[in-house]
């Protein structure tokens, strides 16, 4: 049990960026840059918090080592069941709190220079730190509803950091896409909440899972719900078959997409599938599902990521990759492998994204082949991002080998041998397109004068880069496997494991390191860094010669597989077709309904203004006239004539109305 | 005395009969059918508010007549017809004061010329 002070501390987490954004959002413009260093003040506090949240749960704070957990009621249906609000936190939310609070932090000291001068700078921080709280404020949730009220203000964020620069039509549109593609991801995480939550009456994980465990809900019925939760992560994690809105969000500030791609937004669909292991794991189907787009995907983003010349765009791919291989993970049970990938995923995707903001500071393009020879003008900038490079190709001991040696690993102990073939072969492409990029932009001579031009980044930029690049190092080296033969101990696997219940029902047996298999991954990485250099760095025009040769190849790869015109004929396209069909029926047949009684009342009105001749005598003559039918009417009775004429005269409004 | 034929006899009984409530109703029926028909064909205004004198007056006349036969009303019906003719005689007024406006700006009274309130 936590005191009422540790449970105060923990609700600061996520409350104290959320104050931060009130203050930023009212008091900006008086503020101007300013915000900076109070969002900066917040976010530390609350990365201070997080590490006591990280420590109590592990048992080093006195009182600890338990999940922390509390909640208050918030919507009380009576005998519909309730709906409340609380936290729940074991090793992963608590991991989690801490990547998201430290790679927030980072990017937000990183972001004072490198937005410096923007119009809206007060906004862009006030921004960040509503996208951090959401993302708190999701890793804390305990049930369904509390978790989807922040993973819709994180997409909110993301839509509004993402059209930060709203005056280029090219951002407008990718928020957009953004927030739209998410959204059917979000429609079928909704409809996955409402099967749970008609079929068990509780939102919250626990709840659920018990609830499938005694069968109230089963079959197909639970499967689909599943699913449509995982559709949900799908969106967020911008998996295969949504994943075309994440290249687009590269529109968006450098920080912003660092913040998007390590700690907030894509790392929710994962986290989702993660806080709700238990029930995931009781269906067969939706694992497998899982696994085989986690699987898809990171093979598909990888070939993506290898012609592209906007240097965000391959970086940006790289995240939808490697959040395929954290669902593969997932997906066949490896599920401590699967979170390691992410935590290691943040560090080193925000400090690549980071040396990319560094390089377009410098010289203000995105294109890799306006850059080269930055080596010698920009060499923290060089390093850090080979650092990055190679952790996320998955050299040793670099911090990405620990954790994708260990889903590839799985993924061939565990006999899913399609699905390692995959993961392996996404290895070397992962490793060939990070350092084509990296080569394109720092080696050879500058290709033009902007590269030629260009200075190492301020102080304030490239610390926090340093500091990721130390945590890109060593991050992996807490959950540096037993069988490895270091006198170390796994910390990350003792932290964040999967509860009992989800290891009988998979009926996972524990493998010890393979070095064979370890040896294997790092080997093929090197192959591709040794592709890449071979291509670009030795002789670049190779690589030119090779795209032209194949170029049909070339073309498919660079449109992204035809994703967006696949969906732009047909999605769209229907979608936009509905659209002027339904326009088409409102302009004509609502319009002209309400236009025809309008244009029928004014026509009637014509007509009856020439009975208003202004003599006196045809009053009278109406009057008498008048009489004499109230006088019939009223003495036959027959109420059913006075509903005859009033239609009649209706009739005949509109029918002279329509022929105006 | 010479005897008095017994048709003129019949006859004076007939004239003393009380006459039946449907004569009186007949009565004010045609001299209301006379005022209107009067009043939407005549072009004359003051022509026009004689006709509606006789309307009023074919109104007062049955509701003089239904008072008399109706005797519960306990004479309802009489009041009544004080209060038209009191109310006769002021719209006469006033009507008659709108005519000689009228005809002191336009010099005629004749209605079908009076038309400025045409919509």
């Amino acid at each position: 049990m936590q005191t009422v002070g540790q449970q105060l501390i923990i609700t600061a987490i996520p409350a104290l960026p959320a104050l931060v954004f009130l203050v930023l959002a009212l008091f900006g413009r008086i503020l101007k840059e300013n915000a900076q260093y109070v969002a900066i003040l917040g976010v530390t506090v609350s990365l201070v918090f997080s590490v006591f949240a990280l420590l109590f749960v592990a048992g080093i704070v006195p009182g600890g080592g338990s999940p922390i957990e509390f909640s208050k009621n918030w919507i009380d249906l009576g005998e519909g069941g309730s709906f409340p609000m609380g936290v729940y936190i074991d090793g992963l939310a608590a991991v989690m709190l801490v990547v998201v609070c430290f790679v927030s932090l980072m990017i937000q000291l990183y972001s004072g220079a490198f937005m410096e001068g923007d119009k809206r700078f007060a906004w862009f921080y006030a921004m960040l730190n509503l996208f951090t709280a959401s993302m708190l404020g999701l890793v804390l949730a305990p049930n369904f509803i509390q978790l989807y009220i922040f993973w819709e203000l994180v997409g909110l964020c993301s839509y509004l950091l993402v059209g930060h620069w709203f005056e280029k039509p090219s951002a407008r549109d990718a928020a957009q896409k953004a927030f739209i593609v998410t959204r059917v991801g979000d429609a079928a995480l909704f409809m996955g909440i409402i099967i749970f939550w008609a079929t068990t009456g509780s939102t919250a994980f626990e709840d659920i899972v018990e609830a499938a465990q005694a069968g109230f809900i089963g079959g197909s019925l639970f499967t689909t719900a599943v699913v449509l939760v995982f559709v949900g992560a799908v969106g967020k994690s911008a998996q295969f078959p949504l994943h075309v809105w994440l290249p687009d969000a590269m529109e968006g500030p450098t920080p912003v997409s660092a913040l998007i791609h390590a700690a907030t937004m894509v790392a929710a669909g994962v986290y989702l599938v993660a806080r709700t292991y238990d029930i995931f794991v009781q269906s067969p189907t939706a694992m497998l599902l899982v696994a085989y787009i986690g699987g898809f995907t990171a093979l598909m983003a990888g070939t993506m990521a290898l012609v592209k010349k906007d240097i965000k765009r391959v970086i940006a791919y790289s995240t939808v990759s490697q959040l395929g291989y954290m669902m593969l993970g997932l997906g066949i049970g490896s599920y401590t492998a699967g979170i390691f990938h992410l935590y290691n995923h943040a560090f080193f995707k925000a400090l690549l994204f980071l040396c990319a903001g560094s390089i377009i500071y410098a010289m203000d393009s995105y294109n890799l082949f306006e850059m080269g020879g930055l080596r010698r003008r920009m060499p923290v900038t060089f390093w850090a991002m080979v650092i990055a490079g190679l952790s996320l190709s998955g050299i040793f001991p670099f911090a990405g080998f620990w954790s994708k040696d260990a889903i590839v690993a799985s993924a061939y102990e565990e006999h899913y041998y399609v699905l390692f073939g995959m993961a392996i072969l996404t290895v070397f492409l992962t490793a060939f397109y990070i350092f084509r990029a990296i080569f394109l932009a720092f080696t050879g001579e500058p290709r033009t004068e902007l590269a030629r031009g260009a200075t190492e980044s301020p102080g304030i930029m490239t610390g926090p880069m340093l500091l990721l690049a130390f945590f890109s190092i060593v991050s992996g080296w807490v959950g540096i496997p037993e069988g490895f033969g270091l006198p170390i101990r796994d910390y990350f696997a003792e932290f964040v494991v999967p509860s009992e219940f989800a290891q009988e029902t998979l009926n996972l047996e524990g493998h010890a390191f393979s070095l064979g298999l370890g040896a294997l991954s790092v080997a093929v990485a090197l192959g591709g860094i040794g592709l890449a250099y071979f291509l670009y760095a030795a002789k670049s025009e190779r690589a030119g010669a090779l795209a032209r040769r194949f170029s049909g190849l070339h073309t498919f790869l660079d449109k992204g597989w035809y994703f967006d015109a696949l969906y732009g004929a047909t999605i769209v396209r229907a979608a936009k077709w509905l659209g002027r069909v339904t326009t088409g029926f409102d302009r004509n047949v609502l319009g002209g309904l309400v236009g025809g009684v309008g244009r029928g009342a004014l026509g009637t009105g014509g007509i009856l203004q020439r009975l208003q001749s202004g003599g006196v005598q045809s009053y009278a003559l109406f009057i008498l006239l008048s009489v004499l039918i109230i006088g019939v009417i009223v003495g036959a009775q027959y109420a059913f004539l006075v509903v005859a004429l009033v239609a009649v005269i209706t009739i005949a409004a509109v029918a002279v109305g329509a022929r105006l | 005395m010479p005897p008095v034929p017994s048709q003129v006899q019949a006859l004076l009984e007939a004239l003393t009969v009380t006459p039946p409530l449907e004569g009186y109703l007949v009565v004010g029926a045609f001299l209301f059918a006379i005022g209107a028909w009067g009043a939407l064909v005549r072009r004359n205004a003051v022509v026009i508010f004689m006709c509606v004198e006789l309307m009023i007056n074919g109104v007062n006349l049955t509701l003089v007549a239904f008072a008399d036969y109706l005797p519960n009303a306990g004479g309802l019906g009489v009041s009544y017809a004080v209060l038209v003719i009191a109310i006769a005689a002021a719209e006469i007024a006033v009507g008659l004061a709108i005519v000689l406006a009228v005809f002191r700006s336009r010099r005629t009274v004749n209605v079908d010329e009076v038309t400025s309130m045409r919509g």
